[in-house]
């Protein structure tokens, strides 16, 4: 079975194969032997080249937590009809949600306004902390959805770019 | 002691403290809002009584509902935590009131202390430092007079001034003039007011805190230093204790200070003057907290002394059993605040629900946390989600333990700043004690995970992707190596032979 992860923008090809009495992980065609454990729901014990780790990974539809030595890292598996499609991925309509509840402090840009890639459009406001949102795309604000002061929940759309 | 006391809070603060009361032999009430049915301190608590909302200002910061469980339960005192209630002097003078130890200082120390220019007044007459400055808006023509006294560099600040405006750095005399013009003209426009007053510029200043202890019998003592200078977004992150940039002589001095200043507002129960520091050791008032620290659990690990329990015992009119000179510094000890948040995008809080959390333990750890596995972190409070403490002989044997700890930490759901912490513990300026608040925005290559192996990562999910179509079975094809793997390992008890 052959997998094919992104973790940031880097996309890696993972293949696992029974060879003899050990398992045997391809990463990009490189081969290692993974001995491996799963110890409850969501940990993994895994040794590779005599290194033992602890994981812990959370899956949640085709994005995968991933947590090791305290840090996260997200990776998303692609299937293949999914790869021919992710070159379009960071263009078109991008819609900027809210990752959390929150509150809209400030609205940096106003419809028709040009924005860059990872400029900063808007700033929520959660746990008693200011975050800027910014646009993953450069292009232009096509819409605001939402006023300054009001209340938001998680996944609710702020502002739309588009690349056109 | 007390029968029954109140825990005004929630969090892991509320634990630390329903413990300490249930060791006291107290019986424990706790209070809760809407989002906080399922939090640690309900289950740990002897009692516990809903009180509204989950906003703050819904239950925790209501006064009249605080007041009404502690007269329908019994409670006889009521212990505020840190933040919501606990610096409130309206809350301590209703307590006064309704004849309920508030287990903290008086209304009267509380009012003293949290009104910024009073506190700078009594320091003033109670002969602790300040940093150097013009006492209040000065005219241009006294402007340069008063840099020249306090030397250069010196800050320009606007006396309506916030968030920058209005403020200057001037390091050279020839370029005072001009910063002064510039500092009244954006205060003009900013705030419609063009005082300004001029303040000896602390450089890469340090964040130095006396803990204080006092009874009610005229006793008033330092429990030595704690370092906090790591911070982000003007808060603390890690803390240690003692400092590593600072004498004997030093110590000492500040202890006498904070207990100088403590005795000018008649303060009982636990409390902490904080300072400023260059790294010179000169050191200047801040102001003080006068209620208990999220970083008290350094202070107790090296003095081996249960604030929170004094805090009761006092409260209580108990007498301080022991002399400023009984008390030593033993060993050192570091505290890492575990949040929901991402160092990668400025540390922005991630709540949502822990489906798996495992806490270090071990000799010499200590974790202050209310979280558990299935605990689900809301956005209404604070993000914090433990204080990971350890001991150790030597501060760098303590970097060592704690390093060591955050790796065992397992926290899965949120983004955590776990790994930021550890790349901190293993930085060569922090290991050397080289410590200033603008440490984080120096280091930025912290914030990331940089350049690690991530293929077992990359394995583990591969290892989960597997499992899961094992499990449901959407994977009919014959050619599914992984379903016939995990049959394998099913049938060897888990390994892959």
């Amino acid at each position: 079975m052959t997998y094919t992860f992104k973790i940031k923008d880097k996309v890696f090809s993972v293949e696992i194969e029974q060879e003899k009495d050990q398992t045997v992980v391809k990463i990009n065609e490189e081969g290692r032997p993974v001995e491996f454990e799963k110890i409850d729901d969501y940990i993994y014990s895994i040794i590779v080249d005599g290194k033992s780790l602890t994981i812990g990974v959370l899956k949640n539809g085709n994005n995968i937590q991933v947590f090791m030595d305290g840090d996260l890292f997200e990776i998303e598996a692609i299937s293949e009809r999914d790869q021919m499609k992710s070159s379009q991925v960071l263009s078109g309509v991008q819609e900027i949600k809210s990752p959390m509840p929150s509150r809209v402090v400030k609205i940096l840009k106003e419809i028709g306004d040009e924005v860059d890639a990872d400029e900063g459009i808007v700033v929520v406001e959660a746990m008693k902390m200011e975050s800027e949102l910014k646009s993953p795309i450069e292009g232009k604000v096509t819409d605001v959805l939402v006023n300054e002061g009001d209340a938001v929940e998680a996944g609710n759309t702020l502002l739309i770019v588009s690349s056109d | 002691m007390f029968k029954k006391i109140l825990i005004a809070n929630r969090g892991e603060i509320a634990v630390r403290i329903i413990r300490a009361c249930k060791e006291l032999g107290a019986t424990t009430v706790a209070v809760y809002s809407d989002a906080d049915r399922k939090s640690l301190h309900v289950a740990l608590a002897d009692e516990a009584y809903h009180i509204g909302g989950s906003a703050p200002a819904e239950s925790y910061l209501v006064i009249d509902k605080i007041i009404d469980v502690a007269k329908k339960s019994g409670a006889e005192a009521i212990h505020p935590g840190f933040g919501f209630l606990s610096e409130n002097e309206k809350f301590a003078k209703r307590c006064e009131k309704e004849k309920i130890v508030f287990i903290g200082p008086s209304a009267e120390a509380i009012r003293l202390m949290g009104d910024k220019i009073t506190a700078r007044n009594i320091a003033q007459e109670a002969k602790v430092p300040l940093v150097p400055g013009s006492d209040g808006a000065v005219s241009d023509v006294e402007a340069p007079l008063v840099a020249d006294k306090i030397g250069y560099p010196v800050m320009i600040k606007a006396s309506a001034g916030g968030g920058g405006k209005g403020m200057r750095l001037v390091r050279n005399k020839e370029d005072f003039e001009s910063s002064l013009r510039m500092a009244k003209s954006e205060a003009r426009s900013s705030f419609g007011d063009d005082s300004v007053f001029v303040e000896r510029f602390v450089e890469e200043p340090r964040h130095v805190e006396i803990q204080i202890i006092a009874d009610t019998h005229g006793n008033t003592l330092y429990l030595f230093e704690r370092e906090c200078s790591i911070q982000r977004r003007h808060q603390k992150v890690i803390e240690e204790a003692p400092s590593p940039g600072i004498s004997a002589k030093t110590r000492k001095k500040m202890g006498e200070v904070a207990v100088r200043i403590s005795k000018a507002v008649n303060y009982s129960g636990a409390g902490t003057v904080e300072f400023i520091m260059d790294q010179k050791e000169n050191f200047y008032f801040l102001e003080m907290n006068t209620r208990v620290q999220v970083e008290h659990p350094v202070t107790e690990m090296i003095t081996g002394f249960d604030i929170v329990k004094w805090m009761v015992r006092i409260a209580n009119g108990e007498k301080l059993p022991f002399k400023q000179k009984d008390l030593s510094i033993n060993g050192w000890a570091v505290e890492c605040r575990v949040y929901a948040e991402d160092p990668e995008t400025n540390f922005m809080p991630s709540p949502g629900l822990l489906h798996y959390v495992k806490a270090p333990t071990g000799p010499g750890i200590r974790d202050d946390s209310s979280i558990y596995s299935g605990y689900e972190v809301t956005s209404f409070y604070d993000p914090m989600l433990s204080k990971l403490v350890v001991w150790a002989e030597s501060r760098e044997a303590a970097i060592d333990k704690m390093a060591s700890a955050l790796k065992e930490y397992i926290v899965l759901g949120v983004k955590t700043n776990i790994g930021f912490l550890i790349r901190v513990m293993n930085n060569d300026v922090f290991r050397e004690g080289k410590l200033d608040t603008g440490f984080i925005e120096k280091h930025p290559e912290l914030l990331t995970a940089g350049e690690v192996d991530i293929e077992p990562a990359i394995i583990a999910a591969a290892l989960a992707v597997g499992n899961a179509e094992e499990s449901t079975g959407s994977d009919k094809g014959p050619q599914s190596n992984w379903k016939l793997l995990g049959r394998k390992a099913g049938l060897s008890g888990g390994t892959l032979i």
